[in-house]
């Protein structure tokens, strides 16, 4: 009898003492279906939920194996063939197996596939962005699904691709059950579904606009979660997260703004933590501009820029300024033929304008973003600031600006904007996704300027065997557009995050989301 | 009576349904596309044209001449009609369903943030016209002045920072805490709660609510003092009142019985005004407390031009207005005998 006393007892105890984990999150979720969302939060939750079939090692952007515990490819990168994980169950039961895999890719891919829900509204469209495109599309990459054996899965591709395994590493391809899909059909992924992975946690409930609770998955193939429930708040508001996470209501939140990293620093419960930069942010010149057309008028525009100065005012010591579009983590595909910085010189900047013909400037239009991105805090006084350095060497600047999705829609609409910020976060570690995504056939028209040794230099790094061929490649890339100038690099940020002190075993992902199984609370109350 | 209920809710479904055409029309008249605003800095012109083929955005307005019922308008009330308000664009959520989450929670906040404005401005307007000139008429006078022109969203801000942070007495955001988990029964929290047997939870929910209350409340309770304030100077000075008092009645009696019920009709018909602008105010204030109410949805929504719930949201918030108003029309006979619906 006393032994069941004590049993209980202690059972009470443990109950009470039961260590949640609460995340800020930035928002609620989209939607938890994977290879269907692309927004940051989304991301994150179903990071705990799903694994990927390879994924990234803490803290880097390096592989390491995820579902897939081997992924080689065929001598000219055409077929990559992918060695499953033994032994592992989805939350539900269901193995993970072969079928299971090309189910989740099937119904990415394949626009026929009966569970992808197209006719209710189902785009998949980071599987067109980040593949080319989808079955039989003729610039589609996956050309094939193969099933090998019951854990060996084929991807045969319409064209080279060394990056297929980086790509599908990617935060949006985590595999879900297959049972579960057909069980919720269009449902999947709702508030009205339970979304079944093999991830780390497991779902247990969504209150719309309020939080995501999950429970550890005691059968997890990896790393087993340290805490006893994870809560994901939804919190819109950036100073509202630094509120909570001060009152202690939340243990660790992303996304706090630049200018409050002081006021984390000065909380003994908190700690500041930098998020590895795996960003870029830049001004676009248009060539369809008649100053912006000059190439020693885009160089005098560069040089009159004080990047660096900006970078230290603006982001408070959480960016760094230099010359290439790819994020410090990938700069081994950097060209040492670039200089390392921009050169500020606004003396031999307006030299050059005298030489371009305009010795007594010109007056042009820059846009300034309407919204905050981790690349672009605050853009409206960083336009200023852009626009003081430019007035100096006789170039009035208009500043201009209108809601986001006017903004994204007319930069591509003739004539397009003569100067503007924009910004890209990366959601795999190799350079094609920076450089494809502005230069070459993917990208945007934003600045009329297309080379043709572009297009082909960007087919040669995505063919690629080995680092270093693809270095080769990019460093070729790097100066071509340094010397054009098109793009004017300003800024790699490192978004801020923070925690409260307890919380241990938190290594942020440079790439804005990563499971939270190492993470414990010891002392939290 | 029962004719003037039967033409008010005729007269509200036409209401409804120039609604829902004006609202059509006005989203889909905002610059900027639902499929570039889903793609954000990913957007291509070839990726956006895809995107919006597939969501059906491509096919006209009113009239399809290949096919007149392939258009967007008509499928969009045909469906009305059946009670289908559509499916979020990207979150392929049936508006309806986030309908059904999200308004209670905006009811429970709006409702809490009129209590408030009732309990709090009621009698500070009675006290301020009863003790006129005095401090207290002042300070209510004061109060009320700033309750009006401070910005929602920046007494939403220091209440949070001051209660919720400095003195930490109360929760600076949230609905309810992480450590309750009450399964919906209503959608009002603390009713749940309490339905569930969990009175910490309940407790707890109401915690919640002070803060954003207050901050929704600052301009209804403002306006509620001042109109209570005057109407109560106006009946005063009745001569109905000078016989009550003639008579003999107390102080209090005159007050209350005659006096105050009287006052109340021009605060009655505030309240209902009020009604739509706690609707607009919700906005801000949700967004601030991380409410998970409509006002921050809808908001969301226009942000990602995300139409059918920018529709949805549009038309359910006139419905509640329509139906808030006819509610208070109905209560002003019950308050004034002299006042007849036929």
């Amino acid at each position: 009898m006393k032994k069941v006393l004590l049993t209980a007892l202690l059972a009470t105890l443990s109950a009470a003492s039961a260590a949640t984990l609460v995340f800020g999150g930035n928002g609620e979720p989209v939607s938890l279906e994977s290879g269907n969302i692309t927004d940051g939060i989304s991301i994150l939750v179903q990071r705990q939920i799903y694994d990927t079939l390879v994924d990234f090692e803490d803290g880097t952007t390096d592989l390491k194996p995820g579902l897939a515990t081997k992924w080689t490819a065929n001598a000219n990168n055409t077929a990559w063939t992918f060695t499953l994980r033994k032994g592992v169950r989805f939350h539900d039961g269901t193995p993970m197996n072969a079928d299971a895999v090309i189910f989740n890719l099937g119904r990415w891919w394949d626009k026929s596939h009966p569970y992808g829900f197209r006719d209710q509204g189902r785009t998949f469209e980071i599987v067109g962005e980040l593949l080319g495109g989808y079955k039989g599309d003729a610039t589609a990459v996956i050309k094939n699904i193969v099933k090998v054996d019951e854990y060996t899965v084929r991807v045969d591709l319409n064209k080279p691709s060394s990056v297929l395994p980086d790509v599908l590493a990617a935060g949006y391809f985590g595999i879900a059950s297959p049972t579960a899909i057909k069980k919720d059909g269009a449902k999947y992924g709702t508030p009205a579904s339970k979304p079944v992975g093999t991830g780390p946690f497991i779902f247990q409930s969504w209150r719309t606009g309020d939080r995501v609770t999950l429970l550890p998955n005691k059968l997890y193939w990896g790393e087993k979660a340290k805490v006893d429930q994870l809560v994901i708040r939804s919190i819109k508001d950036a100073s509202q997260r630094l509120n909570e996470l001060k009152a202690g209501t939340i243990d660790f939140a992303n996304d706090l703004t630049p200018d409050s990293l002081k006021s984390v620093q000065g909380d003994k419960n908190l700690v500041a933590v930098k998020r590895p930069s795996f960003n870029v942010g830049f001004l676009s010149l248009n060539n369809r501009n008649q100053y912006l057309k000059n190439d020693k008028v885009r160089q005098a525009i560069s040089m009159a820029i004080n990047k660096k100065e900006i970078a230290n005012a603006f982001w408070n010591g959480l960016g760094t300024s230099n010359a290439s579009f790819l994020p410090p983590v990938l700069a081994w595909a950097n060209s040492s033929k670039v200089p390392a910085d921009y050169k500020f010189d606004p003396a031999a900047a307006k030299k050059m304008l005298a030489d371009a013909g305009y010795p007594n400037g010109f007056s042009i239009d820059l846009w300034y973003m309407p919204v905050s991105r981790p690349y672009f805090p605050t853009p409206k006084p960083i336009a200023e600031a852009i626009a003081a350095d430019l007035s100096a060497i006789g170039v009035k600047v208009n500043l201009k600006t209108e809601d986001w999705a006017k903004y994204l829609q007319d930069r591509n609409k003739e004539p397009g904007f003569d100067m503007y910020m924009i910004g890209w976060t990366g959601d795999y570690g190799d350079p094609d996704n920076f450089y494809g995504a502005y230069y070459g056939a993917n990208a945007s028209d934003d600045i009329n300027w297309n080379p043709a040794n572009v297009e082909t230099l960007l087919q040669q790094g995505r063919a690629a065997a080995t680092q270093a061929a693809k270095a080769k490649v990019y460093q070729q890339l790097h100066e071509i557009t340094y010397n054009a100038a098109y793009r004017i690099p300003m800024v790699h940020s490192n978004p801020l995050a923070a925690a409260r002190s307890y919380v241990k075993g938190w290594t942020p992902s440079p790439l804005g989301s990563e499971p939270f199984n190492t993470i414990s609370v010891p002392g939290k109350k | 009576m029962g004719s003037y209920l039967i033409r008010r809710l005729a007269r509200t479904l036409l209401v409804m349904l120039g609604i829902s055409l004006v609202v059509f029309v006005f989203v889909r008249s905002i610059p900027g596309d639902p499929a570039v605003a889903m793609l954000g800095e990913r957007a291509t012109p070839e990726a956006a044209a895809a995107l919006r083929e597939q969501l059906g955005l491509n096919k006209p307005w009113f009239f399809n001449p290949a096919n007149p019922l392939d258009a967007q308008y008509p499928k969009y009330i045909t469906a009305l009609v059946r009670g289908d308000l559509g499916t979020g664009l990207k979150s392929n959520i049936p508006v309806l369903d986030d309908l059904k989450s999200r308004f209670p929670a905006t009811a429970e906040l709006s409702v809490a943030a009129l209590l408030v404005a009732l309990i709090v401005g009621m009698p500070a307007g009675i006290l301020a016209a009863l003790r006129r000139n005095s401090i207290w008429d002042n300070l209510a006078t004061t109060i009320s002045l700033l309750g009006v022109s401070m910005p929602v969203f920046w007494l939403g801000l220091l209440l949070s920072y001051f209660f919720g942070v400095k003195l930490g007495i109360l929760p600076p955001s949230g609905r309810a805490g992480t450590e309750f988990n009450v399964d919906p029964v209503t959608g009002f929290n603390v009713l749940d709660a309490l339905l569930r047997g969990q009175p910490a939870a309940a407790w707890d929910s109401v915690r919640h609510l002070v803060l954003p209350a207050l901050a929704l409340g600052s301009i209804p309770l403002a306006i509620v003092a001042r109109i209570t304030r005057s109407s109560m100077l106006d009946v005063l000075n009745q001569d109905y009142v000078r016989t009550a008092r003639a008579k003999g009645l107390t102080d209090r009696t005159v007050t209350m019985k005659h006096a105050l019920r009287n006052a109340l009709l021009p605060v009655v018909t505030v309240i209902g005004l009020q009604a739509g602008a706690l609707l607009g105010g919700a906005v801000l204030t949700e967004t601030i407390f991380s409410w998970p109410g409509l006002g921050s949805w809808v908001y969301d929504a226009i942000s990602q031009r995300d139409y059918p719930i920018i529709q949805g949201g549009v038309i359910f918030a006139a419905l509640v207005v329509s139906v808030v108003n006819l509610l208070v029309d109905l209560s002003y006979a019950s308050l004034d005998p002299r006042i007849q619906y036929s």
